[in-house]
């Protein structure tokens, strides 16, 4: 319709037109499970600063307004906006009553694959939206929030200023990390201006290291009577303040993962930790999204590296509040994620990473029940099918050789250093390592994503399946209703139960004369649980996955009536008689 | 700008009148006299926020010279709403400070919050008056989905919310065998029955069985800090610092470096005992007791309010509750942190033989009198002569209990927590003297030995010993594990490149009370050279030398 008018309007554009549909069609054959022809071209093999991610989310909120509403929903430290895309089928329903799914990534500045992840899975959505019908089905029931990047302004300076792959995890804000009073007064120095902080190695009588004959990018240590010529000097800096130390005291530093306000400890307890819970303005802007969502049910944060599926608790302190029901959905979960992304493993966090207070997914879960994971993105066995670990150097040095080409080390080379005398200054890239090279990345996105639709999918869908009426005599009926929840998801955790976190699911009848109303226990025995105050309006604790709630009332009259579920995070849904 | 202050000099014969109240300052009246110790160079007046209710949270900062750069003591008053005295406490001791004792400030820097409730304050002053501890915030304290369905009613219309005492077979409650006014819990182990359902003054609006249970305030200012967050709990919240009044008390605590020592008035009280060491509470990674060498200052702090403040110790069993700001101030903050209600109702020594006011049903002399708070507290009110502390047991109809005696009555709010007004100017005083007291003992770093030793080839070498001069140790043992608290610094006036052996600058974690570091260096060149050392909340010391 729109092309016809404006084919008769613009002849210029009739020719641009189909000359690039034809070479659409005459160039790409469609490979399966990606989007063919998207409306919006992305390259998955490269990372977007934030001006790039802010593109990226605008073409696509451009690009389909039905499908996604585009905000920011506060500030950083450094007044970057904090964008949010949500989306959902919007002719289906208010996204904002729908169950919903909470995706946000690279909390830790150098953690940045996290944003491309959600990104991709924003993209996919809605590209996707009219091509599937799993994914129509899907955005018609829930909503996506998806927060590329919360630690926007430390991306920019990750990727923008000289750092290593673990810097500089923290926010912007400057402290005094070293207690003298001043701070970040003692940074890195980039002293080979290639934008990377590697290392600082010097020859030296008693060095315990040699260069590796065979692969000179490799300091082999020596063993102890063998005589070494190198020692390590650190990460590459100068001594700026005159405390006889190199680089203590650079930006932040604080962790934003160690901000949430769920179980908080202060820093010297908690090494990270900020002032006090969301005392960071980019967490405390997705705090009060997310208490003004009550409708999130599931939550997604990307990190790295490691390959993990983590749930919490984050602290052996905090054990009892995951308890035995909510281990059981997580676990149904993360198992299934474990098969989606090979390599990767289901862990929990206090008993197989470090201990962690205050971090995100336990506030997420603890404070608002939410069920939350935190996927640590990037692992050895993408590069050769084999779990190397961590930070294997061997591993390393061999995929910078056979399949980067030497693009991820900078190779050792002489400085004259202010305070250490002649040095050389070398070693493995910032965006090697934790990041994954290009030609991995959409491959692992696109399961990650998997991942989180699988997640997703399991909150709560709820349906009144069945509306029975018994004749009392004397104008009076019985109208017992079921309702279902068709997914794995409860519409309140346990953890949510146990605190009355949210809101219990109101069941209400309209049209009829009320006398009394009930939830059924056992139907078959007649166990029933009265409401006297407000009948026609029955608060129900908890709908649980897979399960039937029974709700009665006892009616007068013979009108037709409107029964409806109103659920926090399970939706609204209405049935008709 | 002259028009107005032509306004303010007609009025001040009225403030006159305001100055000799009987009564507890109105928000109103707190701000003016603050704005009037503002005229004062030595003070300033800040207002850290609004609360929602509108209201400002002021602090006056106190101070002369370098006045950032001097150990500092922060005095908060209204850490609870209804403890009205508390404010009283911190705002006269501004009042004594700025006007009678200013040359304290030569040493000492001082941070008043006089009221961090005045959201619940303002109830004192309402048509209903209750004790009230939330600000304006709308909370569903029950959790049930509905905000503040159940809260107070005034069933007697006295504008006072008091309680009810229902006659009924299965109450829990019984008449004090000493005082026919005060109901006691009936004591089921000595198979006692009870005759009275007791509750507070109002009706069951959800009809939940709760009376009250979902009240018409929000958050209290002092059950919402991070230590010990009691989360989802009424007046709590959902999550620790998450109102205004809290978040900028904090952030505004955050940027003071030199604060070394808390005085809150508040219901807590570890100045009368201090609090009890626990050393498994100690040792575990998230601390549940004071660290062994902070109660023993605490001890010695303590020792002093004794013997200042002349009141004795009476069921003062309150040293600390969840999410209060005393025990963040030491726990989360790391500074040595006080607590006092300023005031409580003092024992009263029952005489056995002469009370006529008692029930002529002596106890037995086997058995021990019950005294409970209210009982000593009527027992106190009589002894003072106090009229306007009690509303007698009146029958009300109460919806709830249709077919029952239902009965309007019990200790007028306030009461048992605030003394009478023309009894807080001298607990002032006392107060005053003992923060006087408590800044006198400040960390103190001083050189002593100074030496400057020629070497050959133009070196010197400098030697100091620096030294603590004070009771308290520089940094609370939890404070030397805190960020939040700098480290003793120490510079030289020296280029890096002359000095030979040393550092331009160095970091001592702390000093204890009364402890030695000796400190050199030695450096090439003639002229000045001036050291310094300390912190912001330990002080400087200086000296110079000519090399």
């Amino acid at each position: 319709m729109t092309r016809k008018l404006y084919i008769s309007v613009l002849c210029f554009a009739l020719t641009t037109l189909s000359l690039t549909e034809i070479t659409a069609q005459e160039k790409f054959f469609r490979a399966i499970g990606t989007p063919h022809q998207p409306k919006v071209e992305v390259s998955w093999n490269r990372y977007y600063t934030y001006d790039g991610v802010a593109d990226v989310l605008q073409k696509i909120a451009k690009a389909y307004p039905n499908l996604t509403r585009l905000e920011s929903i506060g500030k950083s430290v450094e007044g970057r906006d904090m964008w949010l895309l949500t989306i959902s089928d919007f002719k289906t329903g208010n996204p904002d009553r729908k169950p919903a799914m909470y995706i946000d990534g690279n909390i830790h500045s150098n953690e940045i694959q996290g944003t491309e992840f959600s990104l991709y899975t924003a993209w996919y959505l809605t590209e996707m939206f009219d091509e599937l019908e799993f994914i129509k089905e899907l955005l018609q029931d829930k909503t996506f929030y998806i927060v590329p990047t919360i630690n926007p302004d430390a991306r920019d300076n990750f990727m923008k200023e000289p750092n290593t792959p673990h810097s500089p995890r923290s926010g912007m804000l400057v402290l005094d990390n070293d207690g003298d009073g001043m701070a970040g007064e003692d940074r890195f120095d980039d002293l080979n201006n290639d934008n990377h902080i590697t290392f600082m190695i010097r020859k030296s009588a008693s060095g315990r290291y040699i260069k590796d004959p065979l692969d000179d990018r490799r300091l082999i240590e020596v063993s102890p009577e063998q005589k070494g010529e190198y020692e390590m000097l650190g990460f590459e800096g100068i001594d700026r303040d005159g405390d006889g130390r190199v680089n203590e005291d650079g930006i932040g530093y604080y962790d934003p993962n160690r901000d949430w306000g769920w179980k908080w400890q202060p820093d010297y307890v908690q090494r990270g930790a900020y002032k006090y819970p969301f005392s960071l303005p980019e967490t405390r802007a997705v705090a009060d999204f997310v208490l003004k969502h009550p409708n999130i049910a599931g939550a997604q944060s990307y990190h790295n590296y490691g390959g993990m599926i983590l749930r919490g608790p984050g602290a052996e302190e905090d054990l009892g509040t995951y308890n035995r029901e909510d281990i059981r959905i997580y676990d149904a979960i993360a198992k299934k994620g474990e098969e989606l992304i090979p390599g990767y493993r289901y862990l929990v966090v206090y008993k197989d990473l470090y201990s962690v207070f205050g971090g995100e997914l336990d506030w997420f879960y603890g404070g608002r029940g939410i069920y939350t994971y935190t996927n640590e993105l990037m692992n050895s066995y993408l590069y050769f099918h084999k779990n190397e670990g961590r930070a294997n150097q061997e591993e390393e040095l061999k995929v910078d050789q056979y399949l980067t080409f030497g693009d991820a080390f900078v190779p050792w080379k002489e400085y004259n250093h202010p305070q250490f005398g002649t040095i050389e200054v070398g070693g493995f890239k910032k965006n090697f390592s934790r990041a994954h090279p290009g030609f991995l990345l959409e491959q692992d996105a696109h399961r990650n994503m998997a991942f989180t639709i699988y997640h997703a999918y399991h909150t709560p869908k709820l349906s009144v399946t069945d509306v029975k009426e018994k004749n009392l005599g004397g104008g009076l009926k019985e109208i017992t209703a079921s309702l279902y929840n068709e997914r794995l998801m409860p519409t309140h955790s346990s953890q949510d139960l146990k605190y009355k976190i949210e809101r219990p699911d109101y069941v209400s009848i309209d049209g009829v004369n009320v006398v009394a109303g009930m939830v059924v226990e056992n139907e078959d025995f007649n166990e029933v649980t009265e409401q006297v105050q407000h009948p026609s309006k029955i608060s129900v604790a908890n709908i649980p996955g897979m399960q039937t709630v029974k709700v009665r009332w006892i009616v007068y009259g013979n009108e037709n009536y409107t029964i409806t579920v109103d659920s926090a995070k399970g939706g609204v849904v209405s049935w008709k008689k | 700008m002259t028009k107005y202050l032509l306004f303010f000099l007609a009025i001040v014969p009225f403030s006159q009148v305001v100055s000799s109240q009987n009564n507890y300052p109105t928000l109103t009246e707190i701000t003016q006299r603050l704005q009037k110790l503002n005229n004062h160079k030595v003070a300033t007046l800040n207002s850290i926020t609004k609360t929602d209710g509108g209201q400002d949270i002021w602090v006056l900062k106190i101070g002369t010279g370098d006045l950032d750069n001097k150990p500092a003591i922060a005095v908060v008053g209204g850490a609870e709403g209804f403890h009205l005295v508390s404010v009283e406490l911190a705002l006269q001791f501004a009042e004594e400070l700025v006007n009678n004792y200013p040359e304290k400030l030569e040493h000492t820097t001082f941070y008043v919050f006089p009221n961090m409730s005045p959201d619940a304050y303002l109830q004192y002053h309402s048509n209903i008056k209750y004790e009230r501890r939330g600000n304006v915030a709308k909370i569903d304290h029950d959790r049930d989905g509905t905000v503040s369905e159940d809260p107070y009613e005034d069933l007697n219309k006295d504008g006072f919310i008091t309680q009810i005492r229902v006659e009924s077979p299965m109450g829990y409650y019984k008449i004090h065998p000493n005082d026919t006014r005060v109901l006691v819990k009936a004591d089921r182990t000595k198979g006692e029955a009870g005759n009275y359902l007791v509750f507070t003054e109002g009706i069951d609006n959800d009809k939940d069985k709760k009376f009250n249970e979902d009240l018409e305030e929000g958050i209290a200012f002092n059950k919402n800090f991070t230590y010990k967050f009691p989360v989802f709990e009424p007046l709590a919240g959902d999550y620790p610092v998450s109102q205004k009044e809290n978040r900028a008390l904090i952030d505004y605590l955050f940027e003071q470096w030199n604060i070394f020592a808390f005085v809150t008035f508040s219901p807590a009280n570890n100045l009368s005992e201090p609090l009890k060491f626990n050393e498994s509470g100690a040792k575990k990674r998230v601390i549940s007791s004071m660290l062994k060498k902070d109660v023993a200052t605490n001890k010695m702090i303590s020792e002093l309010y004794n013997k200042t403040v002349s009141q004795k110790a009476f069921q003062q069993d309150n040293q600390g509750t969840d999410g209060d700001f005393f025990q963040w101030a030491y726990f989360h903050f790391g500074r040595y942190s006080f607590s006092t209600p300023g005031w409580w109702v003092p024992e009263v020594k029952l005489k056995e033989n002469d009370d006529d006011k008692t029930e002529t049903k002596k106890p037995s002399s086997k058995e021990k009198p019950i005294v409970t708070k209210e009982s000593n507290f009527m027992a106190w009110a009589d002894q003072q002569n106090l009229k306007d502390i009690f509303v007698p047991w009146t029958p009300v109809s109460h919806p709830d209990f249709p077919n029952q005696k239902v009965e309007v009555g019990g200790i007028k709010p306030f009461a048992l927590h605030n003394p009478p007004y023309n009894l807080v100017d001298s607990l002032a005083l006392q107060h005053t003297t003992f923060i006087l007291k408590l800044a006198a003992m400040q960390p103190k770093l001083e050189f002593h030995h100074v030496k400057v030793e020629k070497l050959s080839g133009g070196l010197s070498r400098i030697t100091a010993d620096l030294y603590n001069n004070s009771p308290l140790p520089t940094h609370s043992e939890l404070g030397e594990k805190s960020r939040w608290l700098q480290k003793i610094r120490i510079d030289i006036t020296k280029d890096k490149k002359e000095v030979i052996a040393g550092n331009t600058i160095n970091l001592i974690d702390k000093l204890d009370a009364f402890e030695t570091k000796t400190l050199s260096w030695i450096v090439k060149g003639s002229g000045n050279v001036e050291i310094k050392a300390g912190a912001a909340h330990a002080g400087f010391a200086v000296f110079n030398v000519k090399l």
